[in-house]
């Protein structure tokens, strides 16, 4: 078995294992969505030692002692935590099943980077698929972290 | 699976030698294995072996194989970051390596490798990447790249960003003296094979780059490239686009050509209108209450449930478009350690057949398939691996049929019968004044057929859920639109009494239409049942593609007459739908088709004829618009070809034939008040997007916090934009015919108002409008309700979430259920504070002073204790005509479109768009505004990239990778919505239905928008390409 570090606890998976799968049917961590398994849609979006990666790509062999941020974890990382609040003060969402998924691409992008471009933000969500809402109302959440993120620092 | 991880690069090349198969960042597998290739035995790790970085060196620039794309992409260097842009999305760029992508063969990196020149070096030395293309021998270790003076990539895919590649073109060039010393070009790329076009860069060197004939240029490489056709674009389209890409992007843009775009004389004064937005609406703006649990990851939808009992379930798929069953046999997979029930149709102990409308789908196919997604047999095991192997297990004899591939053919005489009663499932006419007539006056006709696609909802949480025993029945627990309709559906198929059947239908992660028929809840109800566990059941996205419903592909064929003035005469309409190998609400789709058969706009002569067919082509059914948004973009395009002819403005056309407010409907049928066209048309006239032309408006866009700026999208050098805009006319509720009612009730528990209310959530905020609507007409806080939905132990059965009813019966159940409630709160509360009720108010949080102006509350909704339920029922409101259907209430918008179309690709993007809505009141903003840019975005991508073509019964997308719903790049850069919300004095019909709005006429505004640009208008959706760019041709 291969260890990583799942929301700062330890954790297993088989080498040979997808780590969507592992989290959603061995874990049972279900926040992390699956809606393509390919890669296409971004649902399965985790941060893979900060950076974000798409869960059905990964397999276990892929993150031997890696450090890996679900949904569940996104509260911990001080980005992830103002774009909660930005996003539910600009109702980012409707059906919500692409929401782990979008939340975690941007967490990780502005944990790196707190004051990218509008451009940025588009480019960090190229890989995730939302149905519902048209992107809009999601990048207004995103447009509003980072402003909350700059009023943080000034 | 072996996953060897070696210590050096000879042992790595020793284990692929003997069998295995390296990866390095491993993102391209699974990929491949969903397009059926198999998983190796033996993966070997070579991603920890390979230099990795970027060298700038004397002859050249030297990339490490093991450097991932996105490093690649943010280090700026000539050509190659920008194709590494395109390759994928950032998430797979940081998985996917250099050397991986040439290794693989097929990576669009290909052609702008071979434009660099790149040497590549492995451990049996140094070749150029051509030799080693055509004979790839050993692990890639570096790669040079000499860059030269110009370069030029293109990647042409299906959508703008994150897509399979069409061809990618890549070149470079030097010059001396003025003089074409060295020029490189290159195509590849997804089917097409990688090839550098020597010919041609023969031809071009030393000529000076002003000398050079663009149009032989252009011809000669046409006839170098070499490319295939597929079933999304040709190899003409592939070829010209290179070329033109390689022409524009080495020797600069053909010149333009200059349109007539469409005149747009005064402005016209807008009605009174609510700009969405939260800047704009303030204290209207609030959070929904489903927000923060979403956001945070923490709702738990069906599909997430898990409990350690719970088994997991398979479908057995026909995999054969149309075949009879002869035999099956599941004792093997009965055999199967792990395995708990396998069900067939002789499980069946009810009826074997559903359908909302006549029960012609099978629960389990029992003598014949009709479509590849049909299922034959269902599994129950310990986990999905063994669930798996049971499918595999499953022996299913098939005698294949031929296969109905297309409508015409199904209606054809000599057709084979997909179902006994024959193909065509439904006709409908409808007939007004006198055609030939009508005819006499005509002057100008425009005639023409409008093509629409085979769209997918593409829910982002596909089919599935749970169901388990609970007492002495069932609960099944599946995402739906209607779970009083689903118990009753399942109760058919089990014979099982409804009072034993539970059915859960919400929280759904998305549904348009798509889960309103059954979806897997047979399959799943029948293992719960057998095995007298609790299973779970989950479709994948290539299962779903598959298998379930999508949007009625139509042929629309208009011929529509108006006289010198403009007043249209006459109009005869024949439509096509294809049904697919099942009914459900196929029919009623075509009907509301019919129904809008000449759109909002007064017409005395006409003829329409619709046809319904089953065909082997998947299954149709329900999607968001329901007909009327396809019936919409014939109608409205038909408008604007008119008016160009007559020589009106678009608006001064649509206001010369709109129906009056009042008159009889299309089929003659008495329409309720508050019609808002001349409204919309106002508001459309007076829009900046609109007067602004192809340059846009210097402002535009709703005021917004952390923008960086608010302006509308610039178009490039290569663009041509044009505006264009359409009128919506949606009618809404089920209909005269079918039933169409609702039970609705309010009660107080736990110190929380509980709306019960059987409606689902499917994203669109039907739980903040009943916390809005609540809140509004009692005075207590949003907080202070709780809704009760989409559980038929619950809550009340409300009718189904479609056909834009729900924020009626949301306004409504609340309307007829507050003024008893209110009291008997009230009463409840003088009681207890020996108060007479006209001093008391309810106030946020409890009851309060009547007479304050800021009421807070002296007693509290806990202290009043339970307030039994304060129940209503009502019927939608329905219309006098009953020979068909027809609908009463009708919502009404216009949507404008600034498009740009590319010169070089024929590929559009949309700028801005802009919609206004008369819906009658804005119950909660942020889900109002959230339909329209949803809807929008859905019809944008109706428009310009989703189809699901089908070959031979069987679908070519399988999957996210060739079915293209729009991402983040597609959408406008601006959208602009507002509400027109007034009702007339007296309407006493409340809001009107705004899920379907958003979609309804965005189609058609982006033709209208085209045809401003180029002088044509496109009629297939989605748009293809290849069609923008004959149309730009034919229109010079
Ligand atoms: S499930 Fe991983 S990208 Fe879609
Ligand atoms: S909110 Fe439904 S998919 Fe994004």
């Amino acid at each position: 078995m291969i260890r990583f570090t799942l929301n700062g606890q330890p954790a297993e998976i088989a080498p040979d294992a997808m780590l969507l799968a592992t989290l959603r049917e061995n874990i049972g961590a279900t926040g992390t969505k699956a809606g393509c398994e390919i890669g296409r849609c971004g649902a399965c979006t985790v941060l893979c030692d900060g950076a974000p990666m798409n869960a059905c790509l990964l397999m276990g062999w892929q993150i031997e002692g890696s450090e890996i941020t679900t949904i569940e974890g996104i509260g911990t990382l001080a980005a992830g935590a103002v774009l909660i609040r930005a996003m539910e003060i600009e109702n980012g969402f409707q059906c919500g099943y692409c929401a782990p998924g979008v939340m975690m691409s941007l967490t990780g992008l502005l944990s790196r980077d707190p004051a990218p471009s509008d451009a940025g933000l588009e480019e960090a969500l190229e890989g995730n698929i939302c149905r519902c809402t048209g992107y809009h109302s999601i990048l207004r959440g995103a447009r509003l972290a980072r402003k909350m993120l700059k009023d943080e620092t000034t | 699976m072996r996953i060897s991880r070696p210590e050096t690069l000879a042992e790595a090349e020793a284990l692929i030698a003997g069998g295995g198969v390296p990866v390095a960042g491993g993102s391209g597998f699974q990929l491949e294995f969903s397009q059926g290739a198999v998983a190796p035995a033996h993966y070997v790790r070579i991603g920890h072996l390979l230099p990795m970085g970027i060298y700038r060196e004397i002859d050249g620039l030297c990339i490490g194989a093991g450097t991932p794309l996105e490093e690649i992409r943010q280090a700026g260097l000539p050509l190659l970051s920008e194709a590494c842009r395109d390759v994928a999305a950032p998430n797979i760029r940081r998985l996917a390596t250099l050397g991986g992508n040439l290794a693989w063969g097929k990576g669009c990196l290909i052609p702008a490798l071979i434009a660099l020149d790149a040497t590549v070096e492995t451990r049996e030395g140094e070749v150029n990447i051509l030799d080693y293309l055509a004979e790839p021998k050993g692990i890639v270790l570096y790669l040079t790249l000499r860059p030269l003076a110009r370069q030029t990539w293109r990647k042409i895919g299906l959508r703008q960003a994150f897509t399979a590649s069409i061809i990618a073109s890549a070149g470079a060039m030097t010059l001396e003296r003025g003089k074409i010393t060295a020029v490189r070009l290159a195509v590849g790329g997804g089917a097409t094979p990688p090839q550098r076009l020597q010919t041609v860069e023969d031809w071009l060197i030393g000529q000076t780059p002003e000398a050079v004939d663009r149009d032989i240029l252009r011809e000669r490489l046409e006839q170098a490239i070499s490319a295939p056709d597929c079933a999304f674009r040709s190899a003409r389209y592939r070829k010209r686009v290179a070329a033109a890409a390689l022409s524009a992007g080495l020797f600069g843009l053909p010149e333009r050509h200059a349109i007539r775009p469409v005149s747009r004389p005064k402005a016209t004064i807008p009605p009174e209108l609510t700009e969405l937005s939260r800047a704009d609406g303030g204290a209207r703006w609030h959070t929904r209450p489903d927000m923060p649990a979403k956001i945070r990851g923490e709702l738990t939808y069906l599909t997430d449930r898990r409990s350690p009992d719970m088994l997991v379930g398979r479908i057995l798929r026909a995999g054969r478009p149309h075949a009879r069953i002869l035999s099956i046999d599941t004792a093997k997979a009965e055999a199967l350690d792990g395995v708990a029930a396998v069900v067939t149709h002789r499980d069946i102990k009810g009826l074997n057949g559903f359908g909302i409308l006549f029960q012609d789908q099978p629960a389990l196919c029992a003598d014949k398939v009709r479509y590849t997604g049909d299922p034959v047999a269902a599994v129950a095991a310990v986990d999905a691996e063994t669930a798996a192997r049971a499918l595999a297990l499953i022996e299913v004899i098939y005698e294949d049929l031929p296969v109905v591939t297309s409508v015409e053919a199904a209606l054809a005489e000599e057709s084979p019968a997909v179902h006994e009663r024959g193909n065509l499932v439904t006709e409908v006419i409808h007939d007004k004044g006198d055609l030939a007539a009508g005819w006499a006056e005509a002057v100008h006709v425009v005639e023409d057929t409008y093509v629409t696609p085979r769209q997918m909802h593409g829910f982002m949480e596909t089919e599935g859920g749970w169901a388990a025993p609970e007492g002495e029945g069932l609960v099944v627990c599946v995402g739906g639109q209607h779970g009083a309709r689903d118990r009753m559906q399942l109760s058919r198929i089990l014979a099982l009494p409804e009072d034993k059947l539970r059915v859960i239908t919400s929280p759904t992660g998305g549904a348009f239409g798509g889960k309103d028929e059954l979806t897997v809840q047979p399959a799943l109800a029948l293992l719960a049942q057998k095995s007298g566990r609790p299973v779970r059941l989950h479709l994948s996205r290539a299962e779903s593609v598959e298998a379930g419903i999508k949007r009625n592909p139509m042929w629309l064929r208009m011929k529509t007459g108006c006289d010198a003035r403009g007043r249209i005469v006459a109009q005869e309409v024949e439509v096509l739908s294809d049904s697919g190998a099942y009914a459900s609400l196929s029919p009623g789709v075509l009907e509301t088709a019919m129904e809008h058969v000449v759109g909002p706009y007064e017409v005395g002569n006409f003829h329409a004829r619709g046809r319904l067919a089953y065909t082997n082509n998947g299954i149709g059914g329900a999607f968001r618009g329901f007909g009327a948004n396809q019936m919409t973009f014939a109608i409205e395009c038909q408008i604007d070809r008119l008016a160009e002819k007559v020589g009106l403005d678009p608006i001064a056309m649509r206001r010369l034939n709109l129906r009056r407010p009042g008159s009889p409907g299309v089929l003659g049928q008495k329409v309720a008040p508050s019609e808002r066209l001349i409204e919309m048309l106002d508001a459309a006239g007076a829009s900046p997007l609109w007067r602004g032309g192809e340059t846009g408006p210097k402002e535009f866009g709703p005021k917004e916090f952390g923008a960086e700026e608010m302006r509308s999208e610039e178009i490039g050098p290569e663009e041509i934009a044009g505006v264009g805009m359409a009128l919506n006319y949606q009618g809404n509720g089920l209909g005269t015919i079918p039933e169409d009612e609702a039970d609705f009730a309010l009660a107080l528990k736990g110190g929380k108002i509980e709306a019960r209310c059987g409606l689902d959530e499917i994203g669109q905020g039907m739980v903040a409008s009943l916390h809005a609507a609540i809140s509004t007409r009692l005075g207590c806080g949003r907080d202070d309700v709780s809704a009760i939905f989409g559980d038929t132990k619950r809550a009340p059965d409300s009718g189904s979430t479609t056909a834009s009813r729900g924020g009626y019966v949301v306004w409504r159940g609340v309307e007829e259920t507050a003024p008893g409630f209110t009291a008997a709160l009230l009463e409840r509360a003088s009681e207890l504070l020996h108060r007479p009720i006209e001093e008391l108010a309810i106030v946020p949080g409890g009851i309060g002073e009547a007479r304050l102006n800021q009421p807070k509350p002296v007693l509290s909704f806990a202290e009043l204790g339970e307030i039994a339920p304060v129940q209503a029922h009502y019927a939608f409101p329905k219309s006098d005509y009953f020979k068909g259907n027809a609908r009463f209430i009708f919502a009404f918008g216009a949507t404008l479109a600034r498009v740009a179309v590319n010169r070089i690709t024929g590929a559009l993007r949309i700028l801005d768009l802009e919609m206004h809505t008369a819906a009658g009141p804005v119950i909660d903003m942020a889900s109002y505004l959230g339909q329209m840019e949803g809807g929008l975005v859905q019809g944008v991508g109706f428009t310009l990239t989703e189809d699901m073509p089908m070959v031979k019964g069987r679908p070519v997308a399988k999957n996210f990778d060739t079915y293209m719903m729009p991402g983040v790049r597609d959408v406008p850069g601006t959208m602009r919505v507002t509400a027109h919300e007034g009702l007339d004095p007296g309407d006493p019909f409340g809001p009107r239905g705004a899920g379907e709005l958003g979609i309804g006429a965005v189609t058609p505004a982006i033709a209208n928008a085209v045809a401003d640009a180029i002088g044509r208008w496109p009629v297939v959706t989605p748009f293809p390409p290849e069609m923008i760019l004959d149309l730009m041709e034919a229109a010079r």
